[in-house]
């Protein structure tokens, strides 16, 4: 999973810098879809809450809109391993500007067919 | 630049566009249109929204691919946009309804009839921008800076870096400018009548001086300097498409721009050195560019007036249409600048004058016409007035004084390329003073 961070990062930029940015981005995105890399990607919206507390009976306004850390989007890749990601993370075409690519392990929820393969196996053994 | 599709685009078979500079033309269009809703004196207000929608485009795209057509796309983010704001800004409360429609009529064009009606619209707010950015009464150096700012969607960092001044100073005349539109409460329309003549010299004016800025070679950056050369010539061909703008004039100023535009392809070398006219290779010249340049000059000899551009323009077409250097028609060249010489007297448009007229009847003619010009000041810090007097004395046989001249010309030129070149001809002129050979 690729956690893109930071809002505002292209408010000084031209019409022309960012079509440049889209563009590099577009043929970026096309490659990871073709390779059957990309499984999903979303923006994520500014405005949201921040629920804390037993039954969140606190309820505040997350500090989404200015913030650096904020998470603008994210792409969901199906890779080999961690260094994949972070490869195909370095490509990103916004990174000049400021923006920044977290990469995230997505866990495996272990399932019962999975012990059970594996307990066959050492049974095997 | 490369243009891709859309992974959604892909999977359809077909493949997105994304073509050059389409933001840039979608932020001029925008920027026109919605002034015209909003009013000029919030020009700002209108340059604003089609920021942020351009700035929605790169929030959406980058995880959903460009949509089938991302022009319609920043269209109506715009159009929404400006509808929230109009409901947001007690400022149009008086108008708040009549806006709205107009902006709820302004929907995407479902016919051909309406699409053809939507550019008419965008064309003539264009040039009504173009009026309030020229008026007489905005500081000259702020006009060309809104123009590039509104009509063309440019950056102030990109203007900033084309007139190599600070993004401060560009700040402040866009500024400026804005506030005397605002103050002056000059007009959002196109003149009639009288008035037309004589502000749309000042706009022929504006987009002559862009074009210059980007064509002076002496400094910058040459990718954004070609830009603003097209640029120019866009918007020359946006006024000569209306009919208040259809004039013998914009005709032969948007011709004299064609012609030394379709020269760009040759006026380099491989290694990036500039190519003397005589040097350069005419088959790289633009052909399409040329006969496009040829049929506004056609256009704009219609009526009875010639102008500075008109000249301008005819010296251009000489040499582009000649086979080659040696048969250039300097007769016809020096004729035309007889003529500019009487209408726009400069020094710089005398020492040109020279120049021809030394081909026409020799290098000693040609010096002493420079002779008499000695005593402008702007000649004397002006590099290329050394290289046309080296370039003479050589012909003349004097290499000493030519190389004398060569070493002036390079205290004052600053660009790289032209330096090289500089000193190639310095180096030559020396080896020649001292073998005595003529020049080859």
């Amino acid at each position: 999973m690729l956690l893109f961070r930071g809002l505002h990062w292209e408010k000084n930029l031209s019409p022309e810098e960012i079509q440049q940015v889209m563009t590099r981005w577009v043929s970026w995105f096309d490659k990871l879809s073709e390779k059957g890399i990309l499984k999903a990607g979303q923006p994520l919206a500014e405005e949201g809450k921040i629920v804390s507390g037993t039954g969140g009976q606190s309820v505040v306004d997350g500090p989404f809109a200015e913030s650096k850390e904020a998470i603008a989007g994210y792409f969901l890749l199906e890779v080999e391993d961690l260094d994949q990601a972070v490869e195909i993370a370095r490509q990103c075409p916004a990174l000049e500007h400021g923006l920044q690519v977290e990469v995230r392990l997505v866990s495996r929820c272990c399932n019962a067919g999975h012990i059970a393969e594996s307990l066959m196996s050492s049974l095997a053994d | 630049m490369g243009n891709r599709g859309s992974a959604r685009a892909l999977a359809n078979g077909n493949v997105t566009q994304l073509t050059d500079h389409l933001f840039r033309e979608e932020a001029g269009k925008l920027v026109s249109i919605l002034t015209r809703i909003f009013g000029i004196e919030r020009l700002q207000l209108a340059e604003d929204v089609v920021q942020e929608a351009l700035m929605r485009a790169l929030k959406f795209w980058p995880y959903y691919g460009v949509p089938d057509n991302p022009s319609a796309w920043i269209t109506r983010t715009a159009k929404n946009l400006a509808i929230d704001v109009i409901r947001r800004e007690a400022l149009f409360r008086d108008k708040q309804d009549q806006m709205t429609i107009t902006l709820q009529e302004w929907r995407q064009p479902e016919s051909p009839d309406d699409a053809a009606r939507f550019e008419t619209e965008i064309q003539d707010a264009r040039l009504r921008l173009m009026f309030a950015c020229c008026h007489p009464d905005v500081p000259m150096d702020s006009q060309i800076a809104l123009v590039l700012k509104t009509v063309c969607g440019f950056g102030v960092t990109e203007i900033a870096r084309s007139f190599l001044v600070s993004e401060a100073a560009i700040a402040k005349r866009l500024t400026r400018a804005r506030n005397t539109i605002r103050e002056h409460h000059i007009p959002f329309e196109i003149p009639a009548g009288a008035v037309l003549e004589e502000r749309l010299e000042a706009v022929l004016q504006s987009i002559y001086l862009l074009f210059n800025e980007g064509y002076k070679s002496s400094t910058g950056d040459a990718l954004i300097r070609s830009d603003l050369c097209l640029e120019a010539i866009r918007l020359g061909l946006q006024l000569t498409d209306h009919p208040s703008g259809n004039h013998p004039r914009s005709h032969a100023l948007l011709a004299l721009m064609l012609f030394n535009a379709a020269r760009f392809p040759g006026r380099l070398d491989a290694t990036g050195n500039i190519l003397q006219l005589e040097a350069q290779d005419r088959s790289r010249w633009d052909q399409s560019m040329l006969f496009r340049a040829l049929h506004h000059l056609s256009l704009s000899a219609a009526g009875d007036e010639v102008t500075s551009f008109h000249l301008q323009a005819g010296i251009a077409a000489c040499h582009c249409t000649a086979q080659d250097f040696a048969s250039t028609d300097w007769s016809r060249i020096l004729m035309l600048y007889n003529h500019l010489e009487l209408l726009a007297p400069s020094p710089i448009v005398s020492l040109n004058r020279a120049i021809a007229l030394a081909k026409v009847e020799g290098p000693q003619a040609g010096l002493a016409v420079i002779g008499t010009l000695t005593d402008s000041r702007l000649l004397e810090s002006y590099p290329l007035s050394f290289v046309v007097r080296a370039e003479l004395e050589a012909e003349m046989g004097d290499f000493h004084l030519a190389a004398k001249h060569l070493r002036r010309a390079l205290e004052l030129t600053e660009n790289a390329s032209e330096r090289r070149l500089l000193t190639q001809r310095l180096e030559r002129a020396e080896k020649q003073a001292i073998c005595g050979v003529s020049a080859g």
